[in-house]
């Protein structure tokens, strides 16, 4: 933190330059073209913060989603100097003062930055049935739950805990190539729900959506979704043991 | 069968349960890629054997034509070795291709995608489809040598080949791009299978370590056959006899004693 | 004009939102859920330490129940709950966690023998019984008498909204995503569903049902420094509010967190205190034992952030250019304690601080976290205002939590809101009287007002910018409206909400987008905004006494003679700018638990006349069924089970319960 005495370094600070991609593809003759802010640095500034003051002092017909910015949520997902990431989490200090910013590719472009990811997901979970698929229809909720090993639990939450931001298949070359690939957030729910005792699928069922070169056997194990994920899931050694279960499948 | 050909015809393949030969292609092109990678590196051991000296290449070579088994050298061994070898190579490349960028729009996504991204291993695996391109006309020119000219490999013919057939430049771009693929090749396959279980650091070391070490070897015994094949050029095609052999059973017609 | 028909028509895609929408189709309805946001990046994923379920399964929640529940909720909400509400979350609390567990949530379990934990800065050993092992894991949150709070590591709610989304994906909701509802169709008598406005296309079209359910979150945003999304506007409540008709319960009751990261105000979890964090002052002196010695920082919220902001006005604070703040220390945990259950914790100090929580102090100030507020409806959720208005989750006020709520029992009202809400608005859709014939004409001419309504602010040539208002209201809550609150101040919030509110007439657009236009937006939103202000300002302002949250420096006592009695707040005249305020008396001669001390923070109340009178009551009454078990005592001093749907009357089982012996249902 700043401590009391920082008012004059504040004179000091940077100006950043941030390259921002506009399109409206809502508009008629849009052309995609980059435009450039300039804005004056500040303490602990993130692109939320940077963004905002853009829209709200210099352009307010800038779009781009930000819901929790709290790096919980996932909306604010872009490429930032060509990498995804999520715009809240991203601190400019860490940057040089020439930062450039685009939509993420692969998912339909709404506008500027904004990027629809929601309904793309939405595909994927019908497209996959990423929902725990129980043994009964219904449960007695006034009983005892069943149990769970405490590492079990563990487990699944580790791969639950993905936010479907998008960085993942923003940056998969695959994906780039071939637009029906179920991309690592794919993988990682069906690892997630393999893993879930509660979840009465065997390895047959889980052929049947992820196994053919859409699936699992599309991925080439680039991994640059590992690289980008902002939740550190461990994409690389999930889908590579998907990728030995559905082969022993096949 | 033939149902199955009607409803895919009919487009309703998606619809129908899922086949199992993608499972069983993705294990194929993993497999014949590790078979080529591995021989590549036995090969090339075996290559260097020059850097020993001539008799201890004469050695693997006549081992391989079964000189040793037979007591009588047959290179058509050779010839059905490279054949074998012809087919894995095929069907890796087949394979393979169905991961390529097939069209501009692909590949110029897919190009513009590792420029911006600045990630390593993206980056290797379009300098792979580049090698592997290559490999297409250079792997498969050699192999087709090595299939219909098998006796054609010892210490002089193959020295006489790469210089005074002036095939250096060939075996240059060969070795390099071969070593190259191999090596992401096999690292990538340890990823995708997760298997060995390595970290990522460490295998990527394993990588540049197997690439380095290969090249060199490689590069080393290419130097030795030219500088071999630049002595030898006054003598083009006569065949190396073993330093123990005596000196009068050379013949014209290939490298037996 | 586009219309949509449907049976129920949910605004929300939160937790709140979801489950309500999952009941309704269950029961055959068809629903469409509008969300301004893909309903996975809600709100409620925020939500990070956990939910409120007597479960029992911990060695520190052994003896918890339904009654320990109810009296920590009445208590955390300064006896300004409906209690018959309460009563029927904490009986449903328990089966929303196990509907959970069976649709997928990785609650954290139970690890059957010893483990280390910090309670009160001292290591303690801990005796997990072996019975317990694999059922769902509770921790400790403030404001309660036992470990209750089920979770599931620190992404709770992200855990429970992913579940449930899912759910509703299986289930074939339709989700319509990035829409916005600008106003409801109503006729002043009957709610018919909603005029709503796509975001990336500017299209406006009228989606009709027989029930309409508001459940668009909090309203966070009205302050300057707030934990909630930028999302959380209050959209919603002003829905409800520009009605004329609905009414909003006690928008003056407004959380704060103690802990919002310095100055972004972004949350860190209650969970970091309720696992022993410690809250330390410039001195790095542990100053929470000073004022509460019994709680400590486990005190009820609005206890610990007022108690903050007292020890930093006393010049305790760390001082920095955005002024003073606190610190967190959650180092005594340990790394492997922070890197397992604290992660998002973790992760929020390297991003945003760049400091790693298991060696450094976490800069904190309490900051705005929490509506109690909302659309006021009956137990049932159903405003009693406005028929076919539905409410639940933050957004709604059937007043489970009074003037302040207790961690961890806002997750677990949306999930429960949803499943009794769910039902409700069934029963409402089956009953054929409600079955109407779409108000075609009457959505016309709605979709019609909010079309010129657009059309004047694209066109309007005035002088003001939204963005600079909405910052200036943003400050003037954040400023008169906070923790301490007094007369002088509040009439100056008040006063200035209402200038503001009039400028808001006189803006100007750079952007004349009709489609995708984030300044449009914030320009529609922006009155309504400042209307929703006003009624927490100036509601504020009228309430002379302290209660829960709601601290008044001129008027420091609770004053149940005169106060206790839930604020009304409705907007009759459009163009008036104050809204019209009337009060709802909370009726002590029916209370189980009458009003008394809360057992943390002053003790300092005014007692209302039926106090005594209803106390001895109740004491005759509990030593006459002395022999009785809890379920026939609580029966006899406040029935309310015929209150729940049917199929959420049963009790809920526990190791120390088993269902067999106390099942009357």
């Amino acid at each position: 933190m700043p401590d009391s005495n920082a008012p004059a370094e504040a004179l000091r600070h940077r100006f950043l330059t941030l390259e921002i991609l506009r399109y409206n593809p809502q508009e008629a003759g849009s052309l995609p073209r980059l435009q450039s802010y300039r804005i004056e640095e500040a303490d602990g500034m993130t692109l939320f913060i940077a963004l905002n003051e853009i829209r709200t002092r210099q352009d307010p017909t800038l779009q781009f989603d930000f819901v929790c910015r709290a790096g919980i949520c996932g909306s604010c997902a872009m490429m930032v100097n060509g990498r995804p990431r999520l715009a809240c989490r991203t601190l400019t200090l860490d940057y040089p003062d020439h930062i450039t910013l685009t939509p993420l590719p692969f998912f339909e472009l709404i506008g500027d930055l904004s990027v629809n990811t929601g309904k793309w997901m939405r595909g994927m979970s019908e497209r996959l049935a990423t929902w725990l698929h129980g043994r009964e229809e219904t449960v007695d909720v006034t009983r005892i739950e069943e149990r769970m090993e405490p590492e079990v639990a563990e487990a699944i939450y580790e791969m639950d805990r993905c936010v479907e931001c998008g960085c993942c298949v923003a940056a998969c070359g695959t994906a780039q190539m071939r637009e029906d690939f179920v991309g690592a957030v794919g993988f990682g729910k069906i690892a997630r729900f393999r893993l879930d005792p509660r979840d009465t699928r065997t390895d047959d069922d889980f052929y049947e959506v992820i196994g053919d070169d859409r699936g699992v056997f599309g991925c080439m194990s680039l991994l640059a979704c590992h690289d980008v994920c902002p939740k550190n899931l461990p994409l690389q050694t999930q889908i590579a043991f998907l990728r030995r279960k559905m082969a022993m499948v096949g | 069968m033939h149902d199955r050909i009607l409803i895919t015809q009919a487009g309703l393949a998606e619809r129908t349960r899922k086949s199992r030969w993608p499972a069983r292609l993705d294990l194929l092109q993993s497999a014949t890629g590790l078979l080529l990678a591995l021989f590549l590196c036995g090969h090339l051991f075996f290559d260097s054997s020059i850097l020993i000296g001539k008799d201890a290449m004469w050695v693997v070579s006549k081992f391989y034509e079964g000189y040793f088994f037979f007591g009588k050298a047959h290179p058509w061994l050779v010839s059905l070795v490279a054949g074998l070898l012809f087919v894995v190579f095929m069907a890796h490349a087949l394979l393979a291709l169905r991961k390529f960028p097939v069209n501009y729009r692909q590949y110029r996504t897919i190009r513009a995608h590792v420029r911006a991204m600045r990630h390593g291993d993206t980056r290797l695996w379009l300098w792979q489809v580049y090698s592997g391109f290559l490999l297409f006309f250079f792997g498969a020119a050699h192999l087709y040598q090595m299939a219909f000219w098998p006796q054609l490999i010892g210490p002089h013919a193959s020295s006489d080949r790469i210089w005074s057939d002036a095939l250096w430049p060939f075996y240059l771009i060969l070795l390099t791009v071969a070593v190259l693929h191999a090596a992401i090749g096999l690292y990538r396959l340890a990823l995708k299978w997760g298997w060995p279980r390595f970290s990522r650091p460490v295998l990527k070391f394993l990588r540049g370590t197997l690439f380095a070490f290969f090249l060199t070897l490689g590069l080393l015994a290419l130097a030795q056959y030219m500088w071999i094949g630049l002595l030898h050029s006054d003598h083009y095609g006569e065949r190396y006899t073993p330093s123990w052999a005596a000196p009068e059973t050379q013949t014209a017609q290939g490298e037996t004693p | 004009m586009k219309t949509i028909l449907t049976d129920v028509l949910v605004i929300g895609g939160g937790l709140a939102g979801l489950r309500t929408a999952i009941g309704a189709k269950q029961r055959g309805h068809e629903v469409i859920v509008l969300t301004l946001v893909p309903p996975k990046r809600s709100h409620s994923a925020a939500a990070q330490g956990g939910m409120q379920a007597s479960l029992a399964n911990v060695t520190n929640g052994i003896g918890d129940n339904e009654d320990i529940h109810f009296g920590d909720t009445v208590r955390g909400s300064d006896w300004g709950c409906d209690q018959i509400v309460a009563r029927m979350f904490v009986n449903t609390s328990p089966k929303a966690v196990r509907e959970l567990a069976a649709w997928g949530t990785p609650w954290s379990r139970v690890r059957r023998g010893d483990r280390e934990v910090i309670i009160n800065s001292q290591k303690v050993t801990l005796t997990e019984r072996d019975t317990a092992h694999g059922l769902i894991a509770q921790r400790d949150f403030g404001g309660t008498k036992k470990w209750r709070t089920c979770y599931v590591s620190d992404g709770t709610g992200h855990a429970m909204l992913f579940t449930t989304s899912d759910q509703a994906i299986r289930h074939g909701i339709e989700v319509h995503e990035r829409v916005e509802a600008l106003a409801l169709i109503h006729d002043g008598a009957r709610c018919y569903g909603a005029v709503v406005r796509n975001l990336i296309t500017g299209e406006l079209s009228a989606y009709l049902a027989k029930a309409t359910a508001i459940a668009a979150g909090g309203a966070g945003r009205l302050y300057r420094v707030t934990t909630n999304a930028v999302i959380c506007e209050g959209m919603g409540h002003a829905l409800a509010l520009e009605t004329g008709v609905a009414a909003l319960g006690n928008m003056e009751a407004i959380q704060f967190h103690p802990t919002g990261i310095f100055p972004a105000g972004i949350l860190v979890t209650e969970g970091c205190r309720g696992d022993g964090g410690l809250l330390r002052d410039v001195d790095g002196h542990r100053f929470m034992p000073d004022y509460e010695p019994e709680k400590k920082e486990l005190a009820s919220r609005d206890v610990v952030s007022r108690r903050m902001e007292e020890h930093i006005r006393k010049g305790k604070g760390v001082p920095t250019r955005f002024g003073p703040h606190l610190w967190l220390d959650i180092t005594l945990l340990g790394r492997r304690h922070i890197e397992h259950n604290l992660r998002e914790v973790k992760e929020i100090c390297g991003s945003f601080l760049g400091i790693d929580p298991a060696e450094k102090w976490i800069p904190v100030r309490p900051a705005q976290h929490y509506t109690m507020g909302g659309v006021r409806t009956r137990h049932t959720g159903e405003s009693p205002y406005l028929k076919g208005l539905f409410a639940a989750g933050e957004a709604a006020c059937w007043d489970l939590h009074g003037f302040n709520r207790l961690g961890g029992n806002s997750v677990a009202e949306t999930v429960v809101a949803g499943m009794i809400v769910g039902e409700f608005i069934s029963d409402f859709c089956d009953r054929p009287d409600n079955n109407i014939a779409p108000p075609l004409t009457l959505a016309q001419e709605f979709v019609r007002r909010e079309e010129i309504r657009l059309q004047e602010l694209l066109a309007a040539n005035g002088q003001e910018s939204a963005f600079a208002l909405l910052a200036e209201m943003q400050d003037t809550m954040t400023r008169c409206v906070g923790i301490f609150r007094e007369a002088e101040g509040l009439s100056e919030g008040v006063t200035t909400l209402q200038r503001l509110l009039q400028r808001s007439g006189n803006l100007k657009l750079t952007g004349k987008s009709w489609g995708s236009n984030p300044e449009l937006v914030a320009a529609y939103r922006l009155k309504r905004m400042l209307k929703l202000a006003l009624t927490i300002a100036y509601g504020a302002y009228q309430r002379t006494e302290s209660r829960g949250a709601h601290f008044r420096e001129d008027f420091p006592q609770r004053n149940d003679r005169d106060w206790l009695k839930r604020t009304l707040a409705s907007w009759p005249d459009e163009d008036a700018t104050l809204p019209h305020l009337a009060y709802e008396r909370l009726e002590v001669r029916k209370m189980e638990l009458p009003p008394g001390w809360r057992g943390y923070g002053t003790r300092n109340y005014i007692d209302h006349p039926d106090t005594p009178i209803r106390q001895a009551e109740v004491e005759r009454l509990r030593e006459k069924l002395d022999a009785a078990d809890r379920f026939a005592v609580q029966e006899a001093l406040m029935p309310y089970r015929d209150k729940l749907p049917a199929v959420l009357r049963n009790h809920n089982e526990r190791l120390d319960e088993p269902l067999e012996d106390n099942a009357h249902a």
